[in-house]
């Protein structure tokens, strides 16, 4: 295994981490404000065809961006009105909203499959820190959304813990009574809250169509939305441990398509005999095995997991 | 300034909750006319090819029929384990994992008579739906983890596994190279009914009637409901919780992965990784829209199985299947709107303090 196929993957892992860690942050901040969204997978296909599409049309992929995260929201505003302001069950809401997301992005992107876009995000050196040794590759020689995410989850972790809005979020999070009658505004918090997460969760779709994988086809999330609402429960819904939780996924990830070309003896078991398929499986049983182990962990004190997530609330029947 | 503030109204119906169905259908066809229109399709065309091949002439109830039997089983599926406030949603995986046995054991077993194979076949699809529900049921039970996740992730394994079978050990020799399992025996087929409607219509329809019955007028039943509402409740009255939701959720996967196999038997040749189509999810808003009930879930799986026949009709007007898709969403969030003003109504309240309220 030759020196660039290994920088290669933890290039190829940083980028997955982005991908999936822009999505889960978004998640992260919607759930610390108590509103469940389960349709990121939906939220992530609309970014994802819009961005392409705009790519295509301007040019631009930052106009891409900011339209695939202003899509984003918008669809994030809709589980918002329906379970927030209207109150209704936040877990039907947002499998609705992926089901009809995933639909509507297949039906909106339906002339456009196949094309080639002909910008995407190109690499950005940070000028004296890409010239290390390995670590300037893999982390220093980057499209700059990867060094975006980097801000987005240092803003959002000062946000949430240094600042009387993030308090106002997160005490929205634990009790909604109380935080009403301290005088903020429920359902204004939360419905903030849930389109800023769909917004992160669009610009990751973006992110995925006009780089990690340039075009548009159907079903082209794959399953890495759910991936993002594993990771916020991960992360113990701290955007310094989604972080930590994202690079592990991003290996796993990135590991699928290179390990073939990977002529290693891993206890005795040729690493590329074993099929694309079964190495494709590995996200996700990760993904149960994780939340596994971290029931157990948790199983004799309370989870960390904000008091009043999923639940609605109505004033009047506090 | 005068807001909105949701009052619960002081009467509720409860009949009327059936209607948020009516009313979601209506808001889905509504938007979905001015997605059509803003897309230069001809609403009205476009409702009407998708009615007539629905509905009219004994052809078209037939493929509605034909459709509507995965749906059903799946929404049973999902309504078993959502009336203890469980969500499976990953009946599509089930449904492969139980076709995946179905093949395997089909295989394996050669000579058996039609109506025995086909037996054996129905009951490795249960066991396989719940072999594959057994990690996320036990971590479930046992340890409190999410099995909304875990069930979910356990599609994308599944649909893995069926492809790692395509192209390896299951290869079938006669394919030239192409990855493509063996056929099923012809034998193992399900007996028609009338046009492509088959058996499968009648397996679904009795187990509908059989949990119906077994959800509402027996005491396993009361059990199930009582430890999904008030689980403190069910605990102080004996009932062990842990083993109520391995129940739940197993009898949930087992009649998911019943699904498979019928549609295995019924209506495909041979395993594929595409075998589940969809249906899984389907099932998720059929039971979310029948409220968990099982009648309920008779007459949403028939509706949504015309709105999918419609749906792959009116590619041939150049429209795309994707419409169908998302008028099942619509439809939910119609329904879920509705529900919520059937038991709220808006009151204009003065800004301020609220007392008022």
């Amino acid at each position: 295994m030759s020196e660039a196929a290994v920088i290669g993957l933890f290039v190829a892992t940083v980028q997955f981490a982005t991908l999936v860690y822009l999505a889960a942050l978004g998640e992260l901040i919607a759930e610390r404000a108590g509103v469940l969204n389960l349709g990121v997978e939906g939220m992530m296909a609309m970014g994802a065809v819009s961005g392409f599409m705009v790519g295509l049309e301007t040019g631009s992929p930052w106009a891409a961006f900011v339209v695939a995260a202003a899509v984003g929201a918008l669809v994030g505003g809709f589980h918002a009105l329906i379970s927030v302001v209207l109150g209704a069950d936040q877990v039907v809401s947002g499998l609705a909203l992926t089901i009809g997301g995933v639909g509507l992005a297949a039906y909106v992107g339906r002339n456009v499959g196949g094309r080639i876009p002909e910008t995407k995000f190109t690499d950005m050196s940070i000028i004296g820190l890409s010239e290390i040794r390995w670590f300037g590759d893999i982390f220093f020689n980057q499209p700059p959304v990867v060094y975006l995410a980097v801000l987005l989850g240092a803003g959002s972790w000062f946000v949430l813990a240094r600042t009387r809005l993030g308090l106002a979020l997160r005490a929205v999070g634990e009790s909604a009574p109380t935080t009403d009658a301290v005088g903020h505004s429920v359902v204004g918090l939360r419905v903030a809250a849930v389109m800023v997460g769909g917004g992160l969760a669009g610009a990751a779709g973006s992110f995925l169509s006009l780089y990690m994988a340039p075009g548009w086809t159907e079903g082209m999330v794959a399953g890495r939305g759910w991936i993002a609402v594993a990771l916020v429960i991960f992360g113990a819904w701290k955007p310094g441990r989604l972080a930590a939780g994202a690079l592990l996924f991003g290996f796993t990830l990135a590991l699928q398509p290179r390990l073939q070309s990977f002529d290693i003896n891993f206890l005795g078991l040729q690493v590329n005999q074993i099929s694309p398929a079964l190495l494709g499986m590995l996200p996700f049983l990760l993904t149960v095995a994780v939340l596994v182990v971290i029931s157990w962990r948790y199983r004799h004190g309370p989870s960390p997991a904000p008091a009043s997530l999923g639940i609605a609330y109505r004033r009047e029947e506090r | 300034m005068m807001r909105p503030v949701l009052v619960r109204r002081d009467r509720v119906l409860p009949a009327v909750q059936g209607f948020g169905f009516l009313v979601g259908i209506f808001v889905a066809l509504v938007l979905g006319a001015i997605l059509l229109l803003v897309s230069d399709s001809n609403p009205v065309e476009v409702y009407e090819r998708m009615f007539d091949s629905a509905f009219r002439g004994t052809d078209s109830l037939s493929r509605t029929l034909e459709r509507a039997t995965p749906l059903a089983l799946t929404g049973l599926a999902v309504a078993v384990a959502g009336s203890m406030g469980l969500w499976n949603i990953g009946a599509e995986g089930q449904m492969m994992a139980g076709a995946t046995l179905a093949t395997g054991v089909a295989m394996m077993t050669d000579g058996l008579s039609g109506p025995l194979l086909i037996a054996v076949m129905l009951s490795c699809g249960v066991v396989g739906g719940m072999v594959l529900m057994l990690g996320p049921a036990l971590a479930r039970s046992h340890l409190g983890v999410n099995e909304i996740i875990t069930t979910l992730m356990l599609v994308y394994v599944s649909i893995r596994i069926v492809e790692w079978l395509e192209v390896g050990r299951w290869k079938d020799p006669d394919s030239l190279g192409f990855p493509r399992i063996e056929e099923v025996p012809g034998q193992a087929s399900l007996p028609q009914l009338f046009g492509r409607a088959n058996v499968g219509v009648l397996v679904a329809l009795g187990l509908l009637i059989v949990f119906s019955l077994a959800v509402s007028r027996t005491a396993w039943g009361y059990e199930l409901r009582l430890a999904g509402s008030s689980p403190n409740t069910a605990r102080y009255a004996g009932v062990s919780l842990r083993r109520k939701v391995l129940t739940a959720l197993l009898l949930s996967g087992g009649i998911a992965g019943l699904a498979g196999a019928v549609q295995l038997t019924g209506t495909e040749v041979r395993l594929t990784p595409g075998l589940s189509n969809g249906f899984g999810f389907s099932g998720i808003i059929v039971a979310a829209l029948a409220l968990m009930r099982p009648s309920g879930v008779a007459v949403v799986a028939f509706v949504f199985g015309a709105v999918q026949v419609g749906g792959q009709s009116i590619q041939t007007l150049g429209v795309s299947a994707a419409i169908s898709t998302i008028l099942q969403a619509m439809i939910l969030f119609g329904a879920l709107t509705a529900v919520v003003f059937f038991n709220y109504r808006i009151r204009w309240a003065g800004s301020g303090d609220g007392s008022d309220v």
